[in-house]
């Protein structure tokens, strides 16, 4: 779904990290909301995980030991997705491993229900390459949005560690 | 699939570029606070902010002064409009901003017609602590100080992705989830001695394992056991001053005395129910036509199949914390008596109390003058029942139930005792600890450069952490003085102080 916003204009899709009182908050942008929550995912990827690893392959294929897991989640709206996809990446770190590639193919948005088909690669920790960072419990409804901004669509979240 | 992933890139620097304000929830304005004495403080009703009855907090000039600022006052005001809120709403002493319910919240609400909140239990289900003595003195454990550390971070698993050897089988998570900590007495991990000396006797009934997800079981699996990260730490201590020595004495409790406190709660398998629960409150509050100024607050009816639904999932991630703590406090035990060479019992290690600090439990209080059944939600709040009161264990019964207040790691934590006017004041609750008044991000920034550990060791504190350098996030600096919260919690009449202890060795997680 493509952002709205003065013609011409696109947002430069991207992430950063944000301090809260105990934990941490995140902020994504992207052109489209596809390419919105695929940011969202490197924040997480980013605040949970050290990765020193190899770039997949120019096939696409998940090199190695990654793990590439297919995810098919429905909410009530943007808003309900959004945490429903930040919870996915954060129990999939915790029971998988880190998050190394991303693919949002659809977010749909229709009157009573968002759905979104995205699959993640994942590589297992293994103390040494691929290291925890933080332990995320959960993301929050708390401060939660996911807006229109011109030429896009902007995600804030705040998550407890 | 044909599509080239995504690929996660990571940056060349530092994340960190912004700070952003607590986002606005539904007062747009301060809210009014009035003065009630000086450690109490009303913010008053107010029908446009949809509230239904009082905020009240407990706070002296200290700690009103670094929350007149802070969001969590709002947050106040917010859980005043839960459907059935009796009585007020109200922020302990070290109270400050949370998800939804402020950290430091305490609400009540009619089990006829009020709900049931997640967020006012928090996503860390029955995070808690257990406090063990000892017949030790600290001098005698000096000589053994740096070896008792290296054992005790051997033997609990901590830190950020703590996990255990092994995962357990789908029956026996059932069973930990069913049975909380007398799973782990079952399997020779304590006695029953220490189910005595723990809330609910370290299981809440009416678990149903059978409502926690997939997902929940795969994080928790492989990691009862183990302490977890963030403020979650395990601590040798010493009793260095002795408040109320009646008390005392009925808790085992001396001055000289080594104690152990533990820290720590569900970790993933209770993060993930609480994830879980509230997507379901989230639809639910719809259905239920239920209007809330912050969606975190998602709610259902007591009384309805969703709200009996988070009562049974909640119920069995306590069980899982407690018998987690109680997994730990064995392993402790151990420790001790490799390092020392003699049996725990020889040692005089014995259970003093474990209770929660992020539970919600069916009571029965007096509200406007009638006893009536409700759902106490306590989130960064622990239960403080006075002397008399059948809940508190029986050897206790006569001074009151156990209050544990961790403060911050190198300076001290107090054991306190429930107070008299605690069930008229905060239905019969207090504050759990310290309260953060710097982010992990402004505390690592103001400590940049100073060796945390180092200054701890040249107090003579043994410090083991998985990553020294995330130890400034729990600095002293990062929290307020826990002596503060202990003295309003005195003065409001919800606990008393029994004995101050301050720490010898500390296993971060």
């Amino acid at each position: 779904m493509a952002g709205s916003g003065l013609t011409g204009t696109t947002v430069p899709r991207g992430h950063r990290i944000l301090p809260h009182t105990a934990d941490a908050g995140i902020a994504a942008d992207g052109p489209t909301l596809e390419a919105l929550f695929e940011e969202a995912a490197a924040a997480i990827a980013e605040l949970s995980a050290d990765v020193e690893a190899p770039e997949p392959s120019e096939a696409g294929e998940a090199p190695g030991r990654h793990v590439r897991r297919s995810v098919e989640l429905s909410a009530p709206d943007l808003v309900g997705l959004a945490f429903a996809w930040l919870n996915e990446c954060i129990g999939l770190v915790d029971v998988v491993g880190a998050i190394v590639g991303c693919r949002v193919f659809a977010v749909d948005v229709r009157s009573g229900e968002a759905r979104l088909r995205a699959s993640v690669d994942l590589a297992p920790f293994d103390g040494v390459r691929i290291r925890r960072r933080a332990d995320v419990k959960s993301a929050t409804y708390h401060g939660l949005a996911v807006e229109p901004v011109p030429g896009g669509w902007r995600l804030t979240a705040y998550l407890d560690l | 699939m044909g599509k080239r992933q995504a690929r996660v890139r990571r940056p060349a620097s530092a994340a960190t570029t912004a700070t952003l304000a607590p986002p606005e929830t539904s007062a747009a304005a301060p809210v009014r606070l009035e003065r009630l004495d000086e450690v109490r403080w009303r913010i008053p009703r107010d029908p446009t902010l949809m509230m239904r009855v009082d905020g009240l907090v407990f706070a002296d000039d200290r700690l009103m002064a670094a929350l007149r600022d802070d969001p969590a006052l709002t947050q106040v005001a917010n859980v005043a409009t839960l459907p059935g809120i009796v009585g007020a709403s109200l922020a302990m002493p070290d109270v400050h901003w949370g998800y939804g319910f402020p950290v430091g919240g305490v609400a009540a609400t009619r089990v006829e017609d009020g709900v049931v909140s997640p967020g006012g239990i928090g996503f860390d289900i029955n995070c808690g602590v257990r406090l063990l003595r000892t017949d030790l003195t600290a001098e005698e454990l000096r000589p053994h100080l740096a070896r008792l550390a290296d054992a005790l971070f051997a033997a609990v698993p901590s830190g950020v992705g703590a996990r255990l050897g092994r995962r357990l089988r789908p029956a026996e998570l059932d069973a930990v989830m069913t049975e909380g900590a007398a799973w782990a007495v079952r399997h020779g991990r304590g006695t029953p001695d220490d189910l005595e000396r723990t809330e609910e006797g370290g299981r809440l009934a009416g678990a149903e394992p059978a409502l926690v997800s997939a997902r929940a079981r795969e994080r928790g699996a492989d990691q009862l056991g183990t302490l977890g990260s963030g403020n979650h730490f395990l601590e040798v201590q010493v009793v260095d001053r002795i408040d109320h020595p009646e008390a005392a004495a009925v808790f085992g409790l001396a001055v000289g005395m080594v104690t152990i406190m533990i820290h720590c709660g569900s970790r993933g398998l209770g993060h993930q129910v609480c994830t879980d629960q509230l997507a379901v409150m989230d639809r639910a509050v719809h259905r239920y036509g239920i209007r809330l100024p912050d969606r975190q607050l998602a709610c259902a009816p007591l009384e309805s199949d969703e709200g009996r639904a988070y009562l049974r999932a909640m119920a069995a991630a306590a069980n899982f914390a407690w018998a987690n703590r109680q997994m730990i406090a064995d392993a402790v035990r151990g420790a001790f008596a490799r390092t020392l060479g003699r049996p725990a019992e020889a040692l005089g290690i014995r259970q003093v109390y474990d209770l929660s600090h992020n539970i919600a439990k069916l009571e029965e209080h007096e509200v406007d003058g009638r006893r009536i059944r409700v759902c106490v939600h306590r989130k960064g709040a622990t239960r403080a029942f006075p002397a008399g009161h059948p809940a508190v264990p029986e050897p206790y019964r006569g001074v009151g139930q156990p209050v544990l207040i961790p403060g911050d790691m190198g300076r001290q934590s107090f054991v306190c005792v429930g107070a008299p006017g605690s069930m008229v004041a905060s239905f019969g609750s207090s504050a759990h600890g310290a309260g953060r008044n710097l982010s992990r991000h402004a505390a690592i920034r103001a400590l940049r450069g100073v060796d945390i550990a180092a200054e701890l060791a040249a107090r003579g504190i043994e410090v083991r952490a998985e990553r020294r350098d995330l130890l400034a996030e729990e600095a002293s600096l990062a929290y307020k003085d826990v002596e503060a919260v202990v003295e309003t919690a005195e003065r409001a009449g919800l606990a008393r102080s029994v004995a101050r202890l301050r720490p010898l060795a500390v296993v971060k997680g």
